[in-house]
């Protein structure tokens, strides 16, 4: 083989890889518009199921279920994720890796566990358990993100500060918090993406009336009527992407930089 | 001197409440969780008296080759997803690292878009392609190779699709963060000194790539052999791994201790094989 050909040979097969990740995607774009209920079939370009999925009462409900429990999740896990860093710096040094324990535990053991506390407890399910759970993963995004950040910066500026005289809290306030800041969207924005795409913690944690829309869409598959939920994938297509993008868009590099 | 938070005068007592309701949170939502399934498992179901009935029977409904086969198949699911994802991410995470210039930041930017869909989602597109008059179908019988669709939907072919598809990307994105800080004078330094590109591709960047594979490992190896979602919609259901049968028992059986006896067993044969793996790898290293 000349050197000429195997020279290809690799941005051919990643670019083989691409259209491989890329296709399904496009396929299923192409095909929410199709006119009729079979999936593959095309018989002609229609927005009919983007008009059923605007129309879908129960698709709304999931979708404020979804955004509640996401928001929630977010805000919780990041003031308390902020106060631990601040306030149990030197506890937390010795006891961080605590908080790695979701990620490393298979989704489905955390999801069975937190079904089984409640159960235990006669906890009904439903918002407060869907967020409880949620917490937990954004906890484990959230505090090794700024608890590495604040790391980073020199904390002697938190001495400064409250040598030159400022209260504990408006050093919290004045100095860590805008300094932490970026961090704080960083991770932020990363606990909303997966809590808005779980699916396994609430397949578990939800109850009826508090479906999510990962949920709803799998309850919709499996039902047989998968095509009708095709312009409501695509939709949550384009917002996943467009997180993404937020996210791509910050300077993350110097974020994710703690190991050295 | 050093004036921490912690050791202001009147804020110790107040630093350790305000940075409290971290750890009290993962207590109780995660590592309680954890104790209740193993509390549970050792319970008899329907007896629920004040001491309960502790019991090992529910571990021994499992030596059974019923749920051997389980185990096995999940554990070959997770191996082949790792197999194929690492064959196919090594070279994608190469070539972004250590050959795309101008293209690297699109590239990788289309690499992470996935992540922020859901599994049902990007299972649910494979649909299209897989269905009986799905895309590659069509093709085929088009193009005259078959005469009758063939069942690509349904089956433990498509789950595998399924799984590789929406792991790959867990697999790419370590292995080039690993592969971006290598030191390229390293590379310089071997082919200066002689050896073939080959050499030193096996004997320089794979070792020092170790430790992206091993987190690689630990993002795609461990969830998937615990997934529920992929085999569920890619399988219909039809088949049995051990992310179903555990969900079988907690929501259609609602048999919380056998449930839970079952994810501990499992949960142990994961951390033995985890094990073994690991133990491999820093051999290699």
């Amino acid at each position: 083989m000349s050197s000429r050909m195997s020279q290809y040979m690799l941005p051919f097969f990643v670019a083989l890889m691409y259209f491989f990740l890329y296709i399904p995607i496009v396929v299923l774009v192409f095909f929410s518009f199709n006119k009729s209920i079979s999936l593959f079939r095309w018989s002609g370009f229609s927005w009919r199921w983007y008009s059923e999925a605007w129309n879908d009462s129960t698709m709304w409900i999931a979708l404020r279920n979804s955004l509640v429990v996401s928001f929630s999740a977010v805000v919780l896990s990041l003031i308390m994720g902020l106060l631990l860093v601040h306030y149990g710096r030197s506890f937390l040094e010795k006891t961080f890796f605590i908080f790695y324990g979701a990620l490393i535990v298979p989704e489905i053991v955390l999801a069975v566990g937190l079904l089984s506390l409640f159960s235990f407890l006669s906890v009904p399910l439903g918002f407060t358990t869907l967020i409880a759970g949620h917490t937990i993963l954004g906890l484990s995004y959230t505090v090794p993100i700024i608890y590495a950040r604040f790391n980073e910066l020199e904390y002697q500026l938190t001495e400064a500060s409250l040598d030159l005289g400022a209260t504990v809290w408006q050093t919290f306030y004045k100095v860590t918090l805008p300094l932490l800041t970026p961090a704080m969207i960083a991770s932020g924005l990363l606990v909303f993406i997966v809590s808005l795409d779980d699916f396994i913690i609430a397949f578990f944690s939800a109850s009826p009336s508090t479906q999510t829309l990962p949920l709803y869409i799998f309850n919709v598959i499996r039902s047989g009527a998968s095509q009708s939920v095709s312009a409501l994938s695509v939709i949550l297509l384009l917002a996943g992407s467009f997180l993404i993008l937020l996210l791509s868009s910050l300077k993350l590099k110097k974020l994710f930089s703690f190991g050295q | 001197m050093n004036r921490d938070i912690e050791n202001t005068e009147v804020s110790t007592n107040v630093s350790f409440f305000m940075a409290l309701p971290a750890f009290v949170w993962l207590l109780i939502f995660l590592y309680i969780p954890l104790l209740v399934i193993i509390g549970l498992s050792f319970i008899r179901k329907g007896v629920i008296s004040a001491w309960p009935d502790f019991t090992l029977s529910n571990y021994f409904t499992f030596f059974d080759s019923l749920y051997y086969s389980i185990l096995v198949r999940s554990l070959l699911l997770a191996f082949v997803t790792m197999a194929v994802c690492l064959l196919c991410a090594y070279p994608i995470a190469y070539f972004l690292a250590l050959y795309a210039r101008r293209w690297k930041n699109m590239l990788l930017f289309l690499l992470a878009l996935p992540f922020g869909v859901n599994f049902v989602i990007l299972a649910y597109a494979w649909f299209f392609i897989l269905e009986k008059n799905g895309l590659i179908n069509s093709i085929l019988t088009t193009l005259g190779i078959i005469s009758t669709p063939i069942q690509l939907l349904n089956t433990e072919f498509a789950i595998y699709v399924g799984m590789i598809y929406c792991y790959l990307p867990f697999m790419v994105l370590p292995i080039y963060a690993v592969l971006e800080k290598l030191d390229l004078r390293l590379i310089d330094a071997s082919l200066d000194l002689g050896a073939t590109r080959f050499a030193t591709f096996w004997r320089i960047i794979l070792p020092q790539s170790m430790p992206g594979i091993q987190t690689g490992f630990f993002m795609v190896f461990i969830p998937s052999f615990g997934e529920y979602v992929i085999p569920a919609l890619m399988g219909g259901g039809k088949y049995m791994y051990v992310g179903s049968l555990i969900s079988h028992y907690f929501s259609v059986l609602r048999n919380l201790p056998l449930g839970s006896a079952f994810t501990v067993f499992s949960s142990i044969v994961l951390l033995i094989v985890s094990l073994i793996f690991y133990w491999r790898f820093r051999r290699a290293t």
